[in-house]
C-alpha cells in the first residue's frame, strides 16, 4: 500500500497548560476505516479537530498524503467533516445545505445542483430537496450531514460522535449502512466515539485513547481479546482483571500467584514477563464457564452467586470469589438452563488458560 | 388586556383619531366632523416632502447605525474575551443613565463653528468645517440615540449563532471573511433585522436630533407636528401626523417581522 494516507507523528495538543493529546502515533492507509474511542475527555475529539485543522498541534506533525498539514487552514484542505450536532445550515434548504461545500469551489448552479441530487438519491433522501433542516427527522438530518460532507469526493470523511443524537433502532441500521458505504465509496473514515459497539461493528481497526494517549491500536478482535493495558481491559468489554505475581513460566503460559491460587494465563508474544514480576490476569467474562465442580484442566475459582443481570439472550453473572472482589461472567440464557442457580448458590467459574492475558503491573 | 394599555394606548389612539377629524375655530380646538384636516395636510407639498425625507431619515439612521455596530458586535461576540465583553457591554449601557437631551447638546458643543472638534481640525490648519444645523448633525444626534441600543441588539444574537455552523462552513472550504457574509449573517438574521427596526423607529420619531442639532431645517415629522401646535393650535392636524407617523411605523415593524422571521408558512 506504500506510504499512509495519513500520518500523525508524536502530535500534541495543549490548552494552556492543560494537555488534552498527549504525542500520539498513528498511521492511517487510504480505504480504512478507523474509529477512535474513549471516554469523555479523552482527546479523541481534540485529535479530529486537529485533522480538520479546526486545531493546530501544539507539537508534532500531521501529513496528509506526505504534506505537511499543521499550519494548513480548514478551509485550505479537503477533510470535511460530520459533527455530532451535526451543524446543518438551519437558514438553507437540505439541497443548499449539501450544495454549499461545491458552491465554495465556484462550481456552475447546474453542476452543483446534479451532483448534490445525486448524494440526496445515493442516500435516500432525494424527495426532501426542498425542506428545511428543521423539518426532517433526525435520521433524514443525519443524511444530509452525510451527503453535505461526501459531496466533494474527499479522501477521508472526519466523523465526531455522529450518531450519538439518534434513536437506538436506527443507529444499528445506521451503522450497516455507513459500513457498505465506506466500502462502496473506498474514502478513508475516521470515526469518533465513546461508543464501543458502534466502534467495532464498523472499524477495521480500532484507536483506543485515554488521558490523551493512545492505549492501542487494533482490529475490533485483537482490542477485545488482548487489551494491552489496564486502561484496554477496563474500557472495552467486560473483562475480570485480578491482581497477582508471576510465579514461573512453562510452554507458552504464565503462572501467576493471585489471591484467589494460582493461576495461568497465556503468555504474551512480544515481551515474557520475569519470575516475581507484578501482573494482572485479565479475563474476558464471556471466556468463563460456570458448573458445579471445578474443571479438571485451566483455571477455576470457586464463589456465591450474589447477582445476576439479564439483558436478552445473555447474561451477565456476579460470583464472589472471596475478598471484596466480583468475577462477571457473560454467557447465553440456554447454557444455564440446568444448572438450576439461585443467589447464594456455591458454583465453580472456569476458564482455559489461553483465553486470559497477562498485563504488566498491579 | 390590561388596563394600563386600554388606558394609554388604545383610548389616547382613539382619541387621536377623533380629534383628527375635529376642527379649529379661532384657535379654540372644536368637536366636528371633518375630513378637512387630512385633505390639507396629504394635500400639501411640504407634508409630501416632510414624510418622505423623514422616513429616509430614518431609514439612513437605521442603515448607518446597522453599519458601524456590526463590527463592533461582532467583535464583542467573537473576538474578546468575557471579561472585557462584560466591561463593553457595561459600557453600552452608562449612556442611557443620562437623559438623551444633555448628550445632545454636549455634541453641540463638539460639533459647532468654535467648537471642539473645529478648534482641534484650527490646529491642524483645516476647517472650519460647517458640522452643525445640518445632515450630518442630525445623524450624530440619532447615532447618540441609537448606536449603543443597536450594537447590544446585534451583539445578543451574534452571540448566539452556533461555532458549530461557522466550523462546518470552515470545514467545507468557505473562509473566513466569507463565512460572515453566508453564514453568520442568515444566521443572526433575526437580531440585525430588529436592531435595525429599533433604529428606524427611534429615529423616525425623534425631536431632539433634527430640531437641536439639525437646526430644524428642513423640518421632520416631529418638528412639522410640533410647529402645528405652536403656531394656530392646530391640534387636529397634528393628530394628523401623529397618525401617520403611527401607522408607518406599524408598517415598518410588521415588514420587519414578516422579513425577520419569515411569513410564518415555512413552518419554522
Amino acid at each position: 500500500m506504500g506510504e499512509p494516507l495519513l500520518i500523525l507523528d508524536g502530535v500534541s495538543k495543549l490548552y494552556g497548560d492543560v494537555p488534552a493529546v498527549r504525542g500520539i502515533d498513528l498511521r492511517i492507509d487510504a480505504g480504512e476505516f478507523v474509529a477512535i474511542m474513549g471516554p469523555s475527555g479523552c482527546g479523541k475529539t481534540t485529535t479530529l479537530r486537529m485533522l480538520a485543522g479546526l486545531e493546530t498541534p501544539s507539537d508534532g506533525e500531521i501529513r496528509l498524503r506526505g504534506r505537511r498539514m499543521n499550519e494548513v487552514k480548514p478551509w485550505d484542505r479537503d477533510t470535511p467533516m460530520v459533527w455530532q450536532s451535526l451543524a446543518l445550515f438551519p437558514f438553507m434548504s437540505v439541497l443548499k445545505n449539501v450544495e454549499f461545500g461545491l458552491k465554495m469551489r465556484g462550481l456552475g448552479a447546474a453542476e452543483r445542483e446534479r451532483r448534490a441530487m445525486g448524494w440526496l438519491e445515493r442516500l435516500h433522501i432525494a424527495a426532501y430537496r426542498d425542506r428545511q433542516v428543521s423539518q426532517l427527522s433526525g435520521g433524514e438530518r443525519q443524511r444530509v450531514a452525510l451527503a453535505r460532507a461526501l459531496v466533494t469526493e474527499p479522501e477521508i470523511l472526519l466523523l465526531d460522535e455522529p450518531m450519538s443524537a439518534l434513536d437506538a433502532h436506527l443507529v444499528v441500521h445506521m451503522q450497516s449502512e455507513l459500513k457498505q458505504l465506506q466500502e462502496q465509496l473506498g474514502i478513508t473514515f475516521c470515526y469518533v466515539t465513546h461508543n464501543q459497539s458502534e466502534a467495532f461493528a464498523m472499524a477495521d481497526r480500532v484507536v483506543i485513547m485515554s488521558q490523551g494517549r493512545v492505549q492501542q491500536i487494533g482490529s475490533p478482535r485483537e482490542v477485545y481479546r488482548t487489551p494491552a493495558t489496564r486502561f484496554v481491559a477496563e474500557f472495552v468489554g467486560a473483562n475480570n482483571i485480578l491482581p497477582g505475581r508471576v510465579r514461573a513460566l512453562s510452554d507458552g503460559l504464565v503462572e501467576v500467584e493471585t489471591a484467589f491460587g494460582c493461576l495461568r494465563a497465556k503468555a504474551p508474544a512480544d515481551d515474557t514477563p520475569e519470575v516475581g514480576r507484578d501482573v494482572s490476569l485479565v479475563v474476558s467474562a464471556d471466556r468463563v464457564v460456570l458448573g458445579r465442580e471445578a474443571a479438571a484442566e485451566g483455571n477455576s475459582l470457586p464463589g456465591t452467586l450474589i447477582g445476576e443481570e439479564f439483558v436478552g439472550a445473555v447474561v451477565t453473572l456476579y460470583l464472589d470469589i472471596g475478598r471484596e472482589t466480583e468475577l462477571r461472567v457473560q454467557t447465553q440464557q440456554h447454557n444455564l438452563d440446568d444448572l438450576d442457580l439461585a443467589r447464594g448458590t456455591r458454583l465453580v467459574a472456569s476458564w482455559r488458560p489461553e483465553h486470559s492475558v497477562i498485563l504488566p503491573e498491579g | 388586556m390590561p388596563v394600563w394599555q386600554i388606558l394609554f394606548f388604545v383610548a389616547a389612539m382613539a382619541f387621536l383619531v377623533v380629534m383628527s377629524f375635529w376642527s379649529v375655530k379661532s384657535f379654540r380646538l372644536t368637536p366636528d366632523f371633518t375630513f378637512a384636516n387630512w385633505i390639507k395636510m396629504y394635500g400639501a407639498g411640504y407634508f409630501q416632502d416632510t414624510y418622505l425625507r423623514t422616513v429616509l431619515y430614518a431609514s439612513l439612521a437605521a442603515a448607518v447605525s446597522s453599519a458601524i455596530a456590526f463590527p463592533c458586535a461582532f467583535g464583542l461576540a467573537f473576538r474578546v474575551s468575557p471579561n472585557v465583553r462584560r466591561l463593553i457591554v457595561f459600557m453600552l449601557m452608562t449612556p442611557y443613565f443620562t437623559s438623551y437631551l444633555v448628550r445632545s447638546y454636549s455634541w453641540k458643543i463638539v460639533l459647532t463653528e468654535n467648537g471642539v472638534l473645529n478648534t482641534l481640525f484650527g490646529w491642524i490648519g483645516l476647517g472650519p468645517f460647517d458640522m452643525t444645523s445640518n445632515l450630518f448633525a442630525t445623524m450624530v444626534g440619532y447615532l447618540t440615540l441609537i448606536l449603543p441600543i443597536v450594537i447590544l441588539l446585534q451583539y445578543f444574537s451574534l452571540v448566539n449563532v452556533d461555532r458549530n455552523l461557522i466550523e462546518a462552513a470552515h470545514n467545507l472550504r468557505c473562509g473566513r471573511l466569507r463565512t460572515v457574509f453566508v453564514i453568520i449573517v442568515p444566521a443572526a438574521k433575526i437580531g440585525i433585522i430588529l436592531a435595525a427596526t429599533f433604529a428606524f423607529i427611534l429615529s423616525f420619531g425623534d425631536f431632539v436630533s433634527p430640531s437641536f442639532l439639525g437646526g430644524s431645517k428642513p423640518p421632520t415629522l416631529s418638528i412639522l407636528m410640533v410647529d402645528s401646535v405652536k403656531s394656530g393650535s392646530q391640534w387636529p392636524r397634528a393628530a394628523v401626523v401623529a397618525l401617520t407617523m403611527v401607522f408607518t411605523l406599524l408598517v415598518v415593524a410588521f415588514a420587519a417581522l414578516t422579513l425577520a422571521y419569515g411569513s410564518g408558512k415555512r413552518g419554522r
